[in-house]
């Protein structure tokens, strides 16, 4: 009808103030929801392409008993559209220069990598430099050590087997280099085409055969389907690798992200249903008026049912309009830092849980108090009829607090998440609960006066309803608030303390028994000690409770560990990162027993007591489990799925040594020194991994930051909502005092101490709240430990006393500045 | 509009007719009668005054006879239909086609210009080229040059003016006034009462107006006094003054 749509139109809505908040706050909740969802979105394609490329694929197939697959592997794969490639890895010795050197060789075919990129140098001196293939057939790079070693240069032949190479440049990093502690020796990469002519791989030597595959997701699960019944215990199929601390950082901060979306969910929830249902209290004269001048229960429903979704239209497109610059932006700050940046996509999908946002807030919160407008009485044009009691909106809150929750939960996937949240919440609005009857058997005492204070409290006990729905909404908006700046700090922390400067950044493996006073002592020299050193053993665990162990797992889990070999060490105490979380350490001179650790205890669903035998190399050892423990996986330090006692199991089988430890940039020469002094020794260079991820890890912060910043504006909208709600009664008593002779500082002093009361209150009651649902969520979601916070216990109830004081001083600038018989004409 | 003659008094059922009409609140503790078993015939084309003092009940008559509300016992019949018997959607649907209405506070729609507010129940009742009407309807009322103007742009007399404007716009059959001049100075006060009367002469109108001055009531063709709920004519006045 021409009327209906006469009244329906954004532009004249814009004019009132509630209208506008509702517009506000639907604007910034799909803002900052759609911005988050897609840089999320953007952080999970980055964290499974950066973690592709440390296997160089999407997939790779290692064979460990030294043949080739069959060809037929590799046409089912290629006839499925996967990308293959192939890589040949040996140990063997080369000559050269001055000298011979045993080298880890890394043949690759034409196609390697399929993912991820090679940094090499074209020389010493020259700058490094990012490469998609391999070396050529004829020509072989080289691990710049080496280079020293055999007082090599670029251009010198390099003798492999029976084959003459050219040096044609220096191996910096490969892509699927990672964290791997297989490569012994200084690496060598040559064509796969040439490893024939050398001879020196042969029937029975020691060779590990690589397939690479990239592809879309689906054709790898299909294939690998096909592929498993087919798969001997020596063929080791390989996803996106686990544990590694660059994706944990990004998980991190993934979920950080999910939280903080979650919480603008909430925000904008609430402020949308403040602001609603104020103006919906403000429509009734208009309703009455329109039933007045004939327009029926249905014609009222629809008109405000297209406004609402008009608003919701208007919403969604001012929301993306913020969101998708927004989202560009964090986004090229993000791939700026990546070394292999991943296309900025905005993933349509990413939009969803924003567009669902708009439409629950809507239709949860702001639809019922609107739709109750149809039962305004039309009577109510003659003469003012009572209102709502604030019972009726009992069910609604209910059916929207359900429905909010349910869409935090659809968007975060975690269950902890929403029920620490909602905890928090719960436990809020009990001491709500009891704050309220404080108010009215303590403050009813109080009686009215000249004092300033108790006037205050009077104003308290009077607007007792309001008082208390506005504390319950502060409240609410800062324990969001605080919830996400503690996670954020106590993440950040984590990090960094994760990430030290002084992060151990090289490995040493391969330390012979005896030589480990040596090498510990060479490093003391330096000035860079060691970490502790550990005996390392290689062997697979082969049995459980004495039946083959592929057996008695089940088939549905992919252990990566049961395919290759373990770490496997002895150790007198427990490293200090460990934690026993069942059964006990090894008492002093107990040589039984294994302690393993707890991830992997847990998909083996090992138990204290089950009988575990390792192959290591002919032998088998049997040894029972007697404690689980959890490890540091990224402390950059050497970490072990299987701990034994000294004099244990282990006992006598030969060991090497390895450790880590930090080296500056400045003392990187020393390694030349070193591989000198111990050829045999392996070193390990992961500074380039660590300082990547702590340029990740800042720039992540950063985006952290601006999302924070957008959910803290959306606290405001909140805070703006409720103070709209009551401004006119405000106004309206403070120039009725005005009018009945009270003085302006009477007033001012009156009006601040009761807000500040309320503020305080407000801010105690989020504080703890907040720290309740911190508390929770530190466990649950980021595997931190909690602390109370009393960096934001004190501060905050103060400052939110301070903060609503003055709002209440800005408040009271109308009543001041007119004369009161103006303010009450302009009012009624 | 269905108002195709313009029937005489005597020759047609009444207008309005209440019959015991009473009104009763449910309060927390008792029972409050603000209306009790009250009697009222009017024709059609009378102009009609109910006087009374604050609490006198005068205004919940009025909305009971306008079909705004419904009485607790008793019946009201508005051209012919009984308005108890009707759902509150026919209810309006008689409003729009029938019934005008002025306030003491103009309720007229902020976010509306003049002309909007005017057209409103034009475009509710389905009355084709509702501007065109609306037009003639506010330069009557001598606001053409503020058709555009948004009600706080307007003094209370120039927002009444538009209110009789909208009142008059959909050709009601009855006209209810709720104190119409009750905010405004007197010298408006009388301009708008002018205006009114002159209006409700025109179009014929029948017009129920509630209020506590005696000299706009004493405008009107018969006068009923409220008290305390009862209703009484004092005595039939003869010509209105004017």
């Amino acid at each position: 009808m021409a009327a209906e749509q006469k009244l329906m139109s954004v532009r004249r809505d814009w004019r009132e103030r509630d209208v506008r908040v509702v517009l506000a706050a639907l604007v910034i909740a799909v803002a900052t929801v759609a911005t988050i969802a897609l840089f999320a979105s953007q952080l999970q394609r980055t964290l499974v392409t950066s973690a592709s490329s440390f296997l160089a694929a999407d997939r790779q197939l290692e064979a460990e008993n030294g043949r080739p697959i069959p060809d037929a592997w590799l046409q089912e794969a290629t006839a499925r559209g996967l990308e293959t490639g192939q890589m040949v890895e040996f140990s063997t010795m080369v000559f050269g220069g001055g000298g011979f050197q045993l080298v880890s060789v890394k043949a690759v075919s034409n196609e390697y990598p399929l993912r991820g990129e090679i940094e090499i140098q074209s020389g010493p001196d020259s700058p490094r430099e990012l490469v998609k293939a391999g070396p050529q057939p004829g020509e072989v790079w080289i691990n710049p050590r080496l280079l020293r070693l055999l007082e090599l240069e670029i251009g010198d032949s390099l003798e492999v087997g029976n084959l003459q190479l050219t040096v044609s440049g220096l191996l910096i990093r490969e892509p699927d280099g990672g964290f791997r502690l297989s490569a012994l020796a200084p690496r060598v990469m040559m064509h796969k085409d040439d490893v024939p002519a050398t001879g020196v791989v042969q029937e029975g030597s020691r060779v590990e055969y690589v397939y690479l595959f990239a592809g879309e997701e689906s054709a790898l699960e299909g294939y690998y389907e096909w592929l498993r019944p087919q798969l001997e215990p020596s063929h080791e199929w390989e996803g996106v690798r686990d544990g590694e601390t660059f994706s944990r950082s990004l998980q991190r901060a993934e979920r950080f992200l999910l939280l903080g979306g979650s919480l603008a969910v909430l925000l904008a929830a609430v402020a949308v249903a403040v602001a609603s249902r104020q103006y919906a209290l403000s429509q009734r004269d208009t309703v009455a008026l329109l039933k007045t001048l004939g327009l029926n229960g249905a014609g009222i429903g629809r008109l405000y049912l297209r406004r609402l979704l008009l608003w919701g239209i208007t919403g969604v497109v001012g929301g993306l309009v913020v969101a998708i610059p927004l989202f560009w932006l964090l986004a090229s700050m993000l791939s700026d830092v990546l070394e292999r940046p991943v296309d900025i996509y905005l993933d349509p999908a990413a939009l969803t849980p924003a567009l669902l946002t708009a439409l629950v807030s809507l239709f949860a919160f702001a639809y019922p108090p609107i739709r109750r407008l149809r039962n305004v009485p039309a009577m109510r044009v003659l003469r003012s009829q009572p209102g709502e009691s604030g019972r009726e909106a009992w069910p609604d809150m209910l059916v929207a607090i359900v429905a909010i929750f349910g869409l935090v939960w659809l968007y975060a996937g975690e269950l902890a998440l929403v029920v620490s949240l909602l905890g928090g919440l719960v436990l809020l609005l009990l001491a709500l609960g009891l704050l309220g009857w404080g108010l009215v058997t303590v403050l009813r005492r109080v009686r009215g006066g000249g004092n300033a204070w108790r006037l205050a409290l009077v104003g308290l006990y009077r607007h007792r309803n309001a008082s208390l729905s506005q504390i319950a909404v502060f409240a609410m908006t800062l324990m969001l608030a605080a919830t996400l700046v503690l996670v954020r700090t106590s993440l950040l922390n984590d990090w960094q303390a994760q990430l030290p400067d002084d992060a151990p950044n090289h490995f040493l493996i391969n330390i012979a028994p005896e030589t480990v006073d040596e090498v510990a002592g060479f490093w003391d020299e330096q000035g860079q000690p060691l970490e502790e050193l550990y005996p390392m053993v290689r062997g697979r665990l082969t049995e459980l409770n004495g039946q083959p162990v592929k057996e008695a797992v089940s088939k549905d889990e992919r252990i990566g560990a049961l395919n290759r070999e373990l770490n496997l060490t002895w150790m007198e105490s427990l490293p200090e990162d460990n934690e026993i979380i069942e059964g006990q350490w090894f008492a002093d001179g107990e040589q039984n027993g294994v302690s393993v650790e707890a991830e992997l205890a847990g998909r083996l669903g090992l138990q204290l007591g089950d009988e575990l035998t390792f192959t290591i190399g002919s032998e088998k050892v049997t040894e029972v489990v007697t404690s689980i423990r959890t490890v540091q996986w990224d402390s950059m330090k050497p970490n072990f799925y299987m701990a034994f006692p000294p004099g244990g199991g282990l006992e006598g089988l030969p060991a090497t040594w390895i450790t880590s430890f930090y080296l500056p940039p400045e003392k990187k020469t020393a390694l030349n020194a070193f591989s000198r002094q111990f050829p045999t020794v392996s070193v390990l260079e992961i500074d380039h991994i660590i300082s990547r991820i702590q340029e990740i890890v800042q720039q992540v912060t950063r985006a952290i930051e601006a999302i924070l910043a957008l959910i803290l504006a959306a606290a405001l909208v909140v805070m703006a909502a409720v103070v709209s709600a009551t401004l006119r009664d405000r106004q309206r008593e403070g120039a009725l005092l005005r009018t009945l002779g009270g003085r302006q500082s009477l007033l001012v002093r009156s009006t601040m101490l009761e807000f500040a009361v309320l503020g305080g209150f407000a801010g105690l009651l989020g504080v703890v709240a907040a720290e309740a649902a911190v508390y929770a969520l530190q466990f649950r979601m980021f595997e931190g430990t909690f602390n109370w916070h009393w960096q934001v216990i004190i501060p905050i109830p103060l400052i939110s006393a301070v903060v609503l004081s003055l709002f209440g001083r800005w408040q009271l600038r109308p009543v001041l500045s007119v004369s009161p018989m103006l303010l009450l004409r302009r009012l009624e | 509009m269905n108002q195709m003659t313009k029937p005489t008094p005597e020759s047609q059922p009444p207008m309005l007719r209440a019959k015991g009409l009473t009104h009763r609140v449910r309060l927390e503790t008792d029972t409050l009668t603000i209306l009790q078993g009250v009697n009222l015939e009017i024709n059609r084309g009378e102009s009609v005054a109910i006087v009374g003092r604050s609490g006198s009940g005068k205004t919940t008559l009025l909305g009971l006879l306008a079909g705004l509300d419904t009485p607790t016992e008793g019946s009201v019949e508005l051209d012919g239909a009984t308005i108890s018997q009707l759902s509150e959607d026919q209810r309006a649907q008689l409003r729009a086609s029938r019934v005008g209405f002025v306030f003491q506070s103009f309720q007229l729609l902020p976010a509306l210009t003049a002309l909007e507010n005017v057209m409103l129940p034009l475009e509710l009742a389905g009355i084709e080229e509702p501007e065109k009407r609306a037009r003639e309807l506010l330069e009557r009322v001598g606001l053409g040059e503020r058709l555009t103007h948004t009600p706080r742009q307007l003094s209370g007399g120039e927002q009444q003016r538009v209110a009789i404007a909208r009142a008059f716009a959909s050709e009601p059959v009855v006209l209810f006034a709720d104190e119409p001049t009750g905010n405004l100075d007197n010298r408006t006060g009388q301009a708008v009462s002018d205006l009114l009367m002159a209006l409700n002469r025109e179009q014929g109108t029948t017009l129920v107006m509630v209020t506590h001055d005696e000299h706009l009531a004493a405008r009107c063709a018969r006068q009923f006094h409220i008290e305390a709920g009862q209703l009484t004519e004092p005595e039939a006045l003869g010509e209105p003054v004017s």
